[in-house]
């Protein structure tokens, strides 16, 4: 990202709210986000599809993962090999690592969520931050964030997609434990963070 | 009596509510409770396809095959001792537990034939339908594969399939016993652990596919 | 039976292409659901917009009742469902540092799939933090192996731990569920909209 582009990033500032957001110029109003439960009944369908077809659940981290490993075989195949770690996802050479599940399924995340945000109008080039931080500070700290997320999420094995959401859906212990840690993790951390957002 | 409209959301709650209620009275099919057709089973059985004979498994392991999964039922030491090569170590006792696959071809042997046939009934139990027992057990293997003796009037198709088995017991480090000589009373000594056949076939003990199913 | 794949109902390659479509439905229902907007996830941990707990629970209870409901008329295998092992000590550890994640970056994996596919710059900033972060995660893996493989207690279930049956487990989660949704409406009012 250049100094330059950032000039022309809209971003989503305390005049739009966040039940909706408008797209300025186009002449659509971006449609209002749909009622929660609505929205994780079909999440949960899409889940429970998963059980029925195919006996896992749904994750994301697993798909980062994989194409670091990926990445890094390319680039150093001796060091990739012999880190325990990046040698589970590259698996024993027969198959691509990218010719993995979960690669699949992010990508197809992509595409579903690409698909709702042009149907609704919010598919735009932005920045979302709250009002009293600048563009800069904020895509640092999201750097920042997925850092940490990437450390959580692989000692928890899992993110909330995978955890969370599969692991809950399951009763799994370690799922439910992760998923109420999320959420202290969270509430501790907010008010040193809430100039981020408010 | 008129009922109160209620919104959406009240009406998604009361329906959880019950669906959870209703809940109460579950019992998922998980864990170590299985269900036997006793007709089906008695079927299979009686038409006896659920063996592989030691000669067929000694093919399948030269030829590098590796659609199958090889499991020794018995103790820890028995096993390092002497297995069949590309056999897995998995007790009877931790059957149930082991990740296997409903759709790998899973062959069981132990020593003569008894705990193969009863792992064999529960794994059909739990939904396994490839599941094939090794005809005779380790016994069988000795016998058919290690150490083949030619009968003592042996027609020409008989002396053809014995030399194909002298060249399969060589291959397992095993002899052909002299020719017309009965099974030896003394205990044969069984062949060291050779190394895996050279034909490819993966080594079982070496990570088997990259993480698959976590997130 | 299902699961189908694991009954041999269709092989690797076709599995891969059901990924994508449930991957696509996943994608669909997150952005729906606004959680393609930092915003709105974070509005989470200050209580003025509760989704992410509505969205999730609703999820895990939707999912959780079908489940229990196909394997009681034995249409589920259930135990050929994937359960990752419980590793407790270091999952929590794991749960903490991401929630932290979650408020200092306005994401998570999934949601940062869907952000930087809407075209938001953060999402995709977030995405190569979490590769960033996987790269250092496997240099200091030897180091942290065993704390990281510590705990582990199998695949395990709520139901197993409490010795209870599996029923009345679900029935007590859709119970706490229901109530916490009231109780997080009750809180957004509260908080109120101070967005």
């Amino acid at each position: 990202m250049t100094r330059g582009r950032a000039h022309h990033l809209e971003v989503n500032d305390v005049s739009s709210d966040h039940r909706s957001a408008a797209m300025p110029g186009s002449g659509l109003p971006a449609r209002p986000y749909w009622n929660p439960y609505l929205a994780g009944i079909g999440l949960g369908l899409v889940l429970l599809a998963a059980f029925v077809l195919v006996g896992r659940g749904l994750g994301a981290s697993g798909a980062f993962s994989s194409t670091v490993a990926w990445l890094v075989n390319m680039v150093a195949p001796a060091h990739a090999q012999s880190n325990e770690f990046l040698q589970g996802y590259l698996g024993d050479g027969t198959t691509h690592p990218l010719k993995a599940w979960l690669v699949f399924e992010v990508l197809g995340v992509m595409a579903g969520a690409l698909f709702s945000g042009l149907l609704a109008g919010r598919a735009r080039i932005a920045v979302e931050k709250g009002p009293r931080v600048s563009t800069a500070v904020r895509l640092l700290c999201a750097f920042a964030g997925g850092i940490l997320m990437a450390f959580g999420a692989h000692l928890a094995r899992g993110c909330t997609s995978g955890q969370a959401l599969t692991g809950g859906a399951l009763l799994n212990v370690g799922s439910w434990a992760f998923m109420l840690m999320v959420f202290v993790g969270g509430y501790a951390v907010a008010w040193f963070m809430r100039w981020q957002w408010r | 009596m008129k009922l109160p409209a209620l919104t959406l959301n009240q009406k998604l709650a009361a329906a959880a509510l019950t669906l959870g209620a209703l809940a109460l009275f579950s019992v998922p099919h998980r864990g170590p409770v299985v269900t036997l057709d006793a007709r089906e089973l008695a079927l299979i059985v009686e038409k006896e396809v659920d063996h592989v004979t030691p000669s067929e498994l000694a093919g399948w392991i030269v030829q590098g095959r590796s659609d199958y999964r090889l499991i020794d039922l018995r103790a820890e030491p028995d096993y390092a001792a002497y297995h069949i090569p590309t056999a897995e170590n998995v007790t009877v006792a931790a059957l149930p537990e082991f990740p296997l696959l409903r759709t790998e071809k899973i062959v069981l042997y132990s020593d003569g034939g008894i705990h193969a046939a009863q792992a064999w009934m529960l794994m059909q139990a739990q939904g396994y339908r490839a599941v094939y027992t090794v005809l005779g057990g380790l016994e069988g293997w000795k016998d058919e594969v290690l150490y083949p003796a030619l009968p003592a009037q042996a027609s020409a198709v008989e002396r053809a399939r014995f030399e194909r088995a002298v060249a399969l017991s060589r291959f397992f480090g095993g002899e052909p016993r002299a020719e017309g000589g009965a099974a030896a009373t003394a205990p044969m000594e069984l062949p060291r652990l050779v190394a895996p056949p050279p034909s490819g076939a993966a080594s079982p003990v070496a990570p088997r596919k990259k993480k698959k199913e976590g997130c | 039976m299902a699961p189908f794949y694991k009954y041999g109902f269709f092989g690797d390659e076709m599995s891969l292409v059901v990924a994508f479509v449930l991957g696509t439905g996943f994608g669909f229902f997150l952005e729906r659901a606004g959680f393609g907007s930092a915003r709105k996830l974070a509005a989470q941990f200050y209580l003025y917009d509760m989704s992410v707990f509505k969205v999730m629970f609703t999820a895990i209870v939707t999912a959780l009742l079908g489940v229990t409901y196909l394997a009681w008329i034995g249409w589920l295998d259930l135990s050929q469902v994937y359960l990752v092992p419980t590793h407790l000590v270091p999952q929590i550890v794991g749960g903490l540092v991401l929630g932290v994640g979650f408020v200092v970056g306005g994401y998570c994996p999934g949601t940062s799939v869907a952000s930087l596919a809407t075209g938001r710059v953060d999402g995709l900033v977030y995405a190569f933090g979490i590769g960033a972060g996987t790269l250092v995660y496997a240099e200091v893996y030897p180091a942290i192996k065993d704390f990281v493989n510590s705990n582990d207690m199998g695949q395990v279930t709520l139901p197993e731990v409490l010795r209870l049956p599996w029923g009345l487990v679900v029935f007590a989660v859709v119970v706490i569920a229901v109530a916490g949704f009231s109780a997080a409406t009750l809180v957004e009012r509260r908080c109120g909209d101070k967005a």
